[in-house]
């Protein structure tokens, strides 16, 4: 590729400028308060007792602990429900567009709008979920008030409104296919399920990459719906990093919680840079 | 050549929006000055939704504007971890309002006041502040505040017709309250209400024992906030958490979904034995079901001494001037009316007080609820009160409310929580750069 250039390297020039005042600069500030104990006026260094003591509070690994729970459940579900609802809704069915738009829908509506929702629907005494779930004869349990099951139940939720991002980009990906393979396989007598495992699968991996990708790292940083849901608790039952970067944030320890972030920002990168590189490396053309 | 021509045209225009979006702002400035002229000052107040619009600050506020042409706009922020980032962030970036309610006690020297409120403590009217308020709205020598509302007892709420049903004395130890409680659950009665779906109301139990606390342990204050005692290794100390933690198997079944409001319901309608929360919450079940109030009775957290009963008092939020405003004047002559007999005589008429007032020779009026009125006043009466810890001791773990929470619902021991609530401590002692 030694072709010359026919753009000016000026070209680059605002959109350096934004990454660089917008990202850049701002990391490497938070990397310096990550060091000090400050409150916006004036700041003193205490060296790593910010990182120490992030490491000695018990909350962080719990937060840890259920961040990774969060992003590797709601990813893997993500994964397998959208895959499956993709090839459905390519497969020939007349209410294809009115599908397609009610498994994108729950995506429109704002996080926090989502979580207060489902917080009424799961409500113990009051909630809808147990009221249905007593018509049928069952006992209903406090979803979000219960430490064993909060944490899925906010996964659960963020599953229902992730996946129709998931669906459309593999839609997108399996519309790409190119039809003959199928009449091929076909031809040669392959049936619908060795078909969706021979062609499907591996044409329509760089969408599953895509989807594996976004929905872990955003498993990884979710916070509104955590937030809106349980605010952590109950107890430190479903805090994650986010939110408990936030909580010291709140309480004026601005030292604390950027460093924090800064421990955020390596753990997702150490996890995410890897992933990618396997995910590509597995992609066929 | 076209092209640098379209080029400089567009930077003019995205260059004439900037401006025009920045200067947005200097226009309403322009407009309340226009409104000085007229001799009606505007002052902006922040406050948190709880405190927002009670009948009693608008009749203050209606009244400062008839007599001293100062009408005050209020704007609301959430309360909560969500309050306390708002009020902290608009003070640093100097987008603070004219007048901020927020907290007293250790919460206010933890928003460091003297960078951004006025000191009030040359003002004459800072001498009508009640002592004790007084030390909880200074930091060092300085006075910031003035109370924004009564004080409350933060004690334990009774429904009188379950105690007269169930043959039940207010109890005068906490084992006593125990076996009171175990009578309720037997009987199948919700025996304690827990509201922690706010999970503020979680650390009542906990820092309404600050008057046994207090009595047993005089100067664990003081220690505490040189670093020398701990609550997990102060025995007196420690048993403030496993109070809190005696308590878990009494709640309601959905405690941990229950919210202040839905306890407000159910305190009112008897569905519940008793109820540790601020005694504001009488205000709010008087406005919705009124007479219905009085059903209700209050008693402070019982010690182990029977013979010795106090009730724990929770010092108002206070009304802050903001330092950094051009309107200093009349930020000021605000703080003084609101604080004059004249406003106080106003606020009451419009709302009865949930606990005395904090400001010296206004005597807490006899018509209030009968727990105001005969059950705090007993405790006033005899002189058996003590302020909450926080007004006393400048440090308070920020996450004191998801820590009871934790230890309320059965996760952790009192002995773990103490723990880390000692921990938590720690990181305010630090970022106020006390020597622990």
């Amino acid at each position: 590729m030694n072709r010359k250039k026919i753009y000016s390297n000026w070209f680059m020039v605002p959109a350096m400028a934004v990454f660089t005042i917008f990202f850049l600069l701002p990391m490497v500030i938070s990397l310096f308060f990550s060091l000090t104990v400050w409150d916006f006026h004036s700041f003193t260094f205490c060296g790593f007792d910010n990182f120490k003591t992030f490491f000695s509070d018990s909350s962080l690994y719990s937060s840890i602990k259920n961040t990774m729970i969060y992003a590797v459940l709601t990813c893997v579900l993500k994964l397998f429900l959208a895959f499956f609802l993709a090839v459905f809704l390519t497969s020939k069915i007349k209410t294809k567009n009115f599908l397609r738009s009610v498994v994108f829908f729950p995506n429109l509506i704002s996080t926090v709008a989502v979580g207060i929702t489902f917080c009424a629907l799961m409500h113990p005494s009051k909630g809808l979920i147990n009221h249905v779930i007593e018509l049928f004869g069952g006992n209903g349990m406090d979803w979000l008030g219960n430490t064993h099951t909060a944490l899925y139940a906010v996964i659960l939720t963020d599953v229902w409104k992730g996946v129709g991002v998931a669906t459309v980009i593999f839609i997108a990906g399996m519309q790409s296919i190119d039809k003959t393979f199928y009449e091929a396989a076909s031809i040669d007598g392959a049936n619908a399920w060795q078909s969706l495992k021979a062609i499907t699968v591996p044409l329509s991996r760089p969408a599953m990459n895509s989807v594996i990708i976004l929905s872990f790292i955003g498993g990884l940083r979710t916070f509104e719906l955590i937030w809106a849901m349980t605010g952590g608790g109950p107890g430190y039952a479903t805090e994650v990093m986010a939110s408990t970067v936030y909580k010291q944030y709140a309480a004026g320890y601005y030292g604390l919680s950027t460093a924090g972030n800064v421990i955020m920002f390596i753990l997702i990168a150490i996890l995410a840079f890897p992933l990618q590189k396997f995910l590509l490396s597995k992609e066929v053309d | 050549m076209k092209k640098r021509v379209v080029a400089v045209f567009m930077s003019a225009v995205f260059a004439t929006g900037l401006i025009a979006g920045c200067s947005g702002s200097g226009d309403t400035d322009g407009a309340e000055k226009k409104d000085k002229d007229k001799d009606v000052t505007e002052l902006s107040l922040l406050v948190d939704t709880a405190n927002a619009s009670t009948a009693g600050f608008e009749a203050v506020a209606k009244l400062a504007e008839e007599k001293l042409g100062i009408k005050v706009n209020v704007e609301t922020r959430p309360g909560g971890t969500e309050g306390d980032n708002i009020v902290k962030t608009r003070l640093a970036s100097g987008d603070m309002a004219d007048l901020c309610v927020y907290n007293s006690g250790s919460l206010l020297n933890a928003i460091n006041p003297k960078e951004y409120f006025i000191d009030i403590s040359g003002e004459e009217f800072a001498d009508r502040l009640d002592d004790s308020y007084k030390e909880a709205v200074s930091v060092g020598d300085a006075v910031y505040g003035v109370p924004y509302q009564s004080s409350q007892a933060e004690a334990i709420m009774y429904s009188k017709p379950m105690y007269e049903k169930y043959g039940l004395d207010v109890p005068k130890t906490w084992d006593e309250f125990l076996a009171n409680c175990d009578v309720l659950k037997e009987a199948g009665e919700t025996a304690i209400l827990g509201t922690f779906g706010d999970a503020w109301t979680a650390q009542i139990p906990f820092l309404g024992d600050a008057y046994n606390l207090e009595t047993n342990a005089p100067d664990f204050a003081e220690k505490f906030d040189a670093g020398e005692a701990k609550w997990a290794t102060t025995p007196e100390a420690l048993r403030s958490f496993e109070k809190l933690a005696d308590t878990t198997p009494y709640y309601n079944e959905d405690y941990l979904a229950t919210t202040y409001d839905d306890g407000c319901d159910m305190m009112a309608n008897g569905e519940a034995g008793h109820w540790f929360i601020l005694s504001k919450a009488l205000t709010n079940i008087y406005d919705l079901y009124g007479d219905k109030v009085n059903d209700i009775g209050i008693f402070g957290m019982p010690g182990d001494d029977a013979a010795n009963n106090g009730i724990t008092l929770w010092y108002p939020v206070a009304i802050y001037g903001n330092k950094n405003s051009e309107k200093q004047e009349a930020i000021l002559d605000f703080m003084e009316f609101y604080i004059s007999d004249e406003a106080l005589d106003a606020y009451t008429e419009a709302a009865l007080p949930a606990g005395p007032y904090c400001v010296k020779g206004y005597e807490l009026p006899s018509e209030s609820y009968d727990a105001v009125a005969q059950d705090i006043q007993s405790y006033l009466d005899s002189g058996k009160t003590a302020p909450a810890l926080e007004y006393i001791s400048q440090v308070k773990g920020a996450d004191c409310p998801t820590i009871c929470q934790e230890l309320g619902s059965g996760q952790t021991t009192a002995k773990e929580a103490a723990e880390k609530y000692d921990k938590d401590c720690e990181k305010q002692a630090t970022q106020l750069g006390l020597k622990w």
